[in-house]
């Protein structure tokens, strides 16, 4: 047994100095985004045209992006509306919102219906069009595009207190690759 | 004989005067009536002519058939809806599209919206399964190195209705139970449990009602991580979490009804769980199921209260606490008191994880003096580097020999460390290595290698 309680000291030792290390590491603030370049684009979250909502804070955001909530104050279910995976706007919100690659946004959800704690997954669109038309149609729904997609059949929310226009807004995406 | 009526030469007009629909069903009528007019035009006999058709009159109509066909396909591309213009117009020019056309266009693209990592079926159900297999060995005096089949877990839930939603976990596992120390049911062969089976009802964020069986929440694991290794960043539970038929000191699961949902708090992110339930079975022999699936054995119930804190600041860390009461009935012996108090503060992010709960479990024999107390807990730790995760883990759980529920616990303690590795996005490979001193019998070092999957 003290040959054990060697090897178990040196184990418990290495791995809790690992775990400290890595605690701190995870708890370095985050960092926003640059502000954007002329070649970059602001990405607008939208929702329905009756939603009451006017602003969210990235926090609030968040949580909403990763099924954490559920219902709108107004008492509406909470829809949420994912582009396709490989959409830049798609990973703009993964990076932004979320602070999540694209497996471990997934993961999260898939255990998130596991444990029941999240209740409806998102509902997944290939493009701006669609989201902007599914996002018209459905009162909960809540969603994203790009500041040059966005019409008047959606509705602009403030993100921390700002619009897309707004100097200080924090959600950018590159440019789309022209064709 | 008659045949169409309606000369072809005024069809086109016809259609168009009439309603889309109405031409659908009109088009397919009049097409089978030149059809069946060139075929019986075909069969009249020709004057001077008995037996050959009339090979003119049977290719003009031909040729007024492929007219029509490319009318019809004319009309149908006139039908499809123009283009999206991209961009948007500017503010000023910025218009809602017409409601009528909008909403069927949003129900074709919510139909073809599929939810993440679910399957792509229409029906009500949908379905995910969990699966794992262990190699595993360790120096337990006569136990064998062998190849396990873990449990087979069929994750199914249905969006029943916009608040009503399905859940259950409907799970093949081989291998005999194991009842507090008390082994029963065959070894190699498979059997059934409906692990977890609910119906929920989501009423807003701070009323959320379950009923059904669930697992109990009594700390943060078990709520966590249910009848699934690969969830999991170890090859299995921790052994103040494991499941009543795996040798489980907790009442891992419970029949009855929840309640849970946020607390208002702000940025603390307070959430409560209130749970009724049927509790453990304490009817002599004790080990037989533990969970009361059908049939309560007293009228008394078991109640959990659970509150923690998500914190908004630090994103990852929760922290809070449980207490859950029942009373348990053996025959022909007092009533047993149990009361189970839990903490934890764990703090979870993608690449990282330190999961700590505490757990002490009170037995008190009603009328006596006699109390049982069993302290337990576990610290584990991990961090991803990639596609790999090394792990740690200690736990200990010190029951005394006299116990009255469970007396084959005593004392359990020692450390795990593993490391596992993602193959692929459903796919990990573990290997565990685990030392466990137990008082009063040699310690056992243990080794396994698991491959846990999701499909």
């Amino acid at each position: 047994m003290p040959r054990w309680g060697g090897i178990l000291s040196v184990f418990i030792g290495a791995g809790f100095l690992a775990g400290a290390l890595s605690f701190a590491s995870d708890l370095r603030p985050f960092i926003p985004s640059e502000p954007p370049t002329a070649s970059e684009q602001n990405l607008a979250v939208v929702v329905n045209l009756s939603n009451p909502i006017e602003n969210l804070s990235m926090a609030e955001l968040r949580s909403l992006f990763l099924g954490e909530r559920s219902h709108w104050p107004n008492g509406r279910r909470i829809t949420l509306v994912m582009m396709e995976p490989g959409q830049p706007e798609r990973a703009a919100v993964l990076s932004l919102i979320c602070q999540m690659n694209e497996s471990d946004f997934k993961n999260h959800f898939l255990h998130g219906l596991f444990t029941g704690e999240v209740f409806v997954s998102p509902k997944t669109l290939a493009t701006p069009v669609g989201v902007r038309k599914f996002i018209f149609n459905v009162p909960g729904a809540i969603g994203y595009l790009r500041v040059t997609d966005v019409d008047a059949s959606v509705k602009v929310i403030r993100v921390d207190e700002r619009l897309p226009e707004d100097k200080g807004y924090r959600l950018h995406i590159p440019p789309r690759p022209s064709k | 004989m008659k045949v169409s009526t309606l000369p072809p030469s005024r069809v086109l007009p016809a259609l168009e005067l009439t309603g889309w629909r109405v031409r659908r069903r009109i088009l397919p009528l009049l097409l089978g009536s030149l059809v069946t007019a060139t075929i019986l035009q075909a069969q009249q006999p020709k004057p001077g002519d008995v037996t050959a058709p009339d090979k003119q009159t049977l290719q003009l109509l031909l040729q007024r058939i492929d007219q029509l066909e490319a009318r019809v396909r004319q009309l149908e591309a006139e039908r499809q809806p123009a283009p999206v213009v991209s961009p948007a117009p500017g503010p000023a020019q910025r218009s809602a599209p017409p409601v009528n056309e909008a909403e069927q266009q949003a129900e074709s693209q919510a139909e073809s919206a599929v939810p993440e990592r679910m399957d792509l079926s229409k029906t009500l159900l949908r379905l995910r399964g969990f699966g794992d297999i262990t190699l595993h060995g360790d120096t337990r005096k006569g136990n064998t190195t062998a190849f396990t089949l873990g449990q087979l877990n069929l994750f199914v839930t249905s969006d029943i209705s916009e608040k009503f939603k399905f859940l259950s976990e409907i799970v093949f596992e081989g291998g005999p139970d194991n009842i507090y120390g008390v082994t029963r049911g065959e070894i190699n062969t498979f059997s059934v449990d409906v692990e977890r089976y609910l119906i929920q009802y989501s009423y807003n964020d701070y009323l959320n009602v379950a009923a059904g069986r669930f697992h109990t929440a009594i700390g943060y694991y078990n709520t966590a991580y249910h009848h699934s290794t690969w969830f999991q960043t170890t090859t299995g539970r921790p052994l103040l979490f494991q499941f009543e038929d795996r040798g489980g000191i907790l009442p891992v699961h419970t029949v009855g009804v929840s309640a849970s949902g946020l607390i208002p708090s702000g940025r603390l992110g307070l959430h409560y769980v209130a749970e009724v339930g049927n509790g453990r079975a304490s009817r002599s022999p004790l080990t037989q199921e533990p969970v009361q699936n059908v049939v309560d054995d007293q009228n008394h119930k078991a109640f959990n209260l659970a509150l923690f804190a998500r914190p908004q600041t630090v994103r990852g860390l929760q922290v809070g606490f449980s207490a859950y009461r029942d009373v348990l009935a053996p025959i022909n012996s007092p009533r047993v008191g149990e009361t189970i108090l839990a903490a934890h503060a764990i703090f979870v992010r993608p690449r990282f994880e330190w999961l700590n709960e505490a757990v002490v479990v009170r037995h008190a024999i009603i009328g006596t003096s006699q109390v049982f107390t069993t302290p337990g807990f576990y610290t584990q730790f991990s961090r991803q580097l990639g596609s790999y995760r090394p792990y740690f883990r200690y736990q200990y759980i010190n029951a005394s020999g006299t116990e009255p529920v469970f007396p084959d616990v005593r004392l359990r303690q020692g450390p795990s460390a593993g490391l596992r590795y993602d193959a692929s996005e459903s796919v990990a490979l573990k290997l565990q290595y685990d030392y466990t001193t137990l008082r009063g019998r040699a310690a056992i070092n243990a080794l396994a290698l698991q491959v846990g999957f999701t499909f």
